[in-house]
């Protein structure tokens, strides 16, 4: 595979300041970043902290008003071409606030995007509250959950044991994400090699006609990566009235 | 550009001492603001449509704006919105080109589709459906209010034969229509299509989103072939609260805004105020607000506020109409003048409508000749015919 790059988007609940939340969010990332690293791919790296967006959130379930940086946050995530969630158990699930970013972000937000679940939690007993919980949610919202999720008790981080059997499961879950998101990010362009004939693409561009043929086929080549997602306000991707009248 | 204030007719308690006026009273609370709209200088007044509490806004708003029509000379009324997904469109046109002639062509309307789901199935309609409703019926109702002796069948309606409404529209000139919608792009390309005005109501929603929205209808209307994307019709929604003083109008506005059905108990009112239009302070600070809309959206041809919901005192709602009569949209027709360019229109009326139907210039749905529209359609076709040839 020839050099590229990919952008990895951590979207994190830690409630505290260096939580054991943010200190595995980092691990994942950085093995993501070695695991791009040996196959020639660069990888970049953002994190979202959920706990700055609580209060968005709630007024966004009250009132459905998104503030600027909700609204900016959802588009990373949009943008991104993978996603790790990680978030601390509470009763068996993942932290309230944390699925409430999930369940408020638009539909389809994760398409064709591979995604890592991971969770820490007090004991490991509450080591499946991401399969059982997260995974149908993010695959409803068209994720790809790679098999692999990563759970971190306190025991984990106690142990030297505990510590290598933590670091091979994130390797593992790491190299799941990154190689996954490589064939997606190539069959990507091999889809918009397709859809836009560039004999016909740029002119039809530049008459500003808003054909429903080149929907999802944006100039500067947003197909491929999250591509359920269409930017519905831009003139190029408006359904002509015409065709609305037909029904 | 014209200004008016809009109203929900919500009936809501006032949270700060507990009473709620009857129903009967606010309906004439309504006039009286509408009347008094007029009375100090503003130029529209526009209400909504509804059908269930805890609302008085009519259910079917000509009643209402005829009524107004007969109290005021030169009030310009509209709706806010009509519904045209779940209101028969002939009764639409027949209702409206009545109150139409009664008001001597005051009369203006902003279609919505409604964002109550169990209303629909009041009226044998489906939300599911609201934009197909929103397409088919307005399409009908452009052809009533044109066309004689219409024939015409649908998906959502019983068909018609050899309809004529009546009565026609006052000299043969529909009321304006404006398309208003929040976040449909479909709404904004309708409104393009057909050469209407397009209103955003963006008083819960973040500058950025509605700046995409107008620059979307502005650039369909342009290729369409209306006029250029800076000719487009736009209106907007404001929510304003005043007091000389900046701090006293905080602190009275603050109980209405901390228990308003729509947003209260949730967002604080300042990052309401930073994140939305709403400007709750002295009339300078509302001015320099409202004139900043047009960094955005550019310059426009509609701005109403909201300012008689939450539970207000009537009281209250009348000293607010007596604040923008006097301190601000003075200083506001002034400052959007300036530098406006002078192929921008005017915000449409009945003598300017009836001037362009006179001159040929009514908008062509779809676009006419020398559109970027008409030849991608004539483009369209002679590739369709190519390849037809190619094929026998």
């Amino acid at each position: 595979m020839s050099t590229t790059t990919m952008t990895i988007v951590a979207v994190t609940t830690s409630l505290s300041e260096d939580s054991t939340t943010l200190k595995l969010t980092d691990r994942i990332l950085a093995s993501a970043t070695s695991a791009g690293e040996s196959v020639g791919i660069e990888v970049n790296t953002e994190v979202i902290n959920i706990r700055d967006l609580a209060t968005a959130l709630s007024d966004m379930t009250l009132t459905g008003f998104r503030s600027e940086a909700l609204e900016a946050a959802f588009a990373a995530v949009v943008e991104a071409d993978a996603v790790v969630s990680v978030a601390p158990v509470y009763k068996v699930a993942p932290v309230g606030l944390h699925t409430l970013f999930w369940q408020l972000i638009d539909e389809k937000a994760l398409a064709r995007t591979p995604v890592l679940i991971a969770s820490t939690g007090g004991t490991p007993r509450h080591s499946l509250a991401g399969e059982s919980v997260l995974r149908p949610m993010l695959a409803y919202l068209k994720g790809v959950v790679v098999p692999t999720t990563v759970f971190a008790a306190t025991d984990d981080w106690g142990s030297s044991e505990g510590g290598r059997a933590l670091s091979a499961r994130i390797r593992q879950a790491a190299e799941e994400v990154v190689s996954l998101t490589a064939t997606l990010i190539g069959a990507g362009k091999g889809d918009l090699a397709e859809v836009a004939d560039p004999e016909t693409s740029d002119a039809q561009f530049a008459s500003g006609e808003g054909a429903g043929r080149a929907r999802g086929a944006g100039q500067d080549g947003r197909v491929g990566r999250g591509g359920g997602i269409v930017d519905e306000f831009d003139p190029a991707n408006v359904t002509p009235f015409a065709q609305l009248l037909e029904g | 550009m014209e200004f008016g204030i809009f109203t929900i007719g919500d009936v809501t308690s006032d949270p700060t001492d507990g009473t709620t006026v009857s129903e009967h009273q606010r309906i004439k609370n309504t006039v009286e603001i509408a009347k008094k709209v007029e009375e100090v200088g503003l130029d529209v007044f526009a209400t909504g449509q509804h059908h269930n509490p805890p609302f008085v806004a009519p259910a079917n708003p000509p009643v209402l704006l005829a009524n107004i029509a007969a109290q005021t000379q030169r009030l310009q009324l509209s709706t806010a919105t009509t519904l045209i997904t779940t209101t028969d469109p002939v009764r639409i046109a027949e209702d409206y080109s009545y109150a139409q002639h009664l008001s001597d062509g005051r009369i203006s309307l902003i279609m919505g589709r409604g964002n109550t789901g169990p209303v629909y199935p009041w009226f044998g309609k489906d939300i599911r459906a609201g934009v197909p409703l929103a397409v088919e019926n307005y399409n009908l109702l452009y052809r009533l209010w044109r066309e004689k002796n219409l024939d015409w069948e649908g998906k959502f309606r019983t068909p018609l034969n050899g309809f004529t409404v009546t009565p026609t529209p006052l000299d043969e000139v529909p009321p304006f229509v404006w398309h208003g919608s929040i976040r449909s792009p479909e709404i904004a390309e309708q409104a393009a299509y057909y050469g209407d005005g397009f209103f955003h109501n963006n008083i819960f929603w973040p500058t950025s989103h509605t700046a995409r929205m107008v620059q979307l209808y502005r650039q369909r209307y342009e290729y369409y072939g209306h006029g250029k994307a800076s000719q487009a019709i736009v209106g907007l929604g404001g929510q304003v609260f005043m007091r000389k003083n900046s701090q006293d109008a905080v602190r009275e506005f603050r109980p209405y805004f901390d228990n308003a059905p729509v947003y209260g108990h949730g967002p604080s009112l300042e990052d309401f105020s930073t994140q939305t239009p709403l400007t709750v302070g002295s009339p300078q600070q509302v001015i320099e607000r409202t004139l900043s809309f047009r960094d955005w959206a550019g310059d426009y041809q509609r701005q109403l506020f909201l300012i008689d919901h939450a539970g207000l005192p009537q009281k209250t709602v009348l000293e607010q109409l007596d604040l923008l009569g006097e301190e601000v949209i003075p200083v506001l027709r002034e400052e959007f003048a300036k530098g406006r360019p002078a192929d921008v229109p005017d915000a449409p009326t009945h003598e300017s409508l009836v001037i362009r139907h006179r001159e040929g210039r009514d908008p062509i749905p779809g676009g006419g000749e020398g559109s970027r529209a008409f030849e991608d359609r004539q483009a369209r076709a002679s590739e369709a015919a190519k390849e037809g040839a190619e094929q026998s």
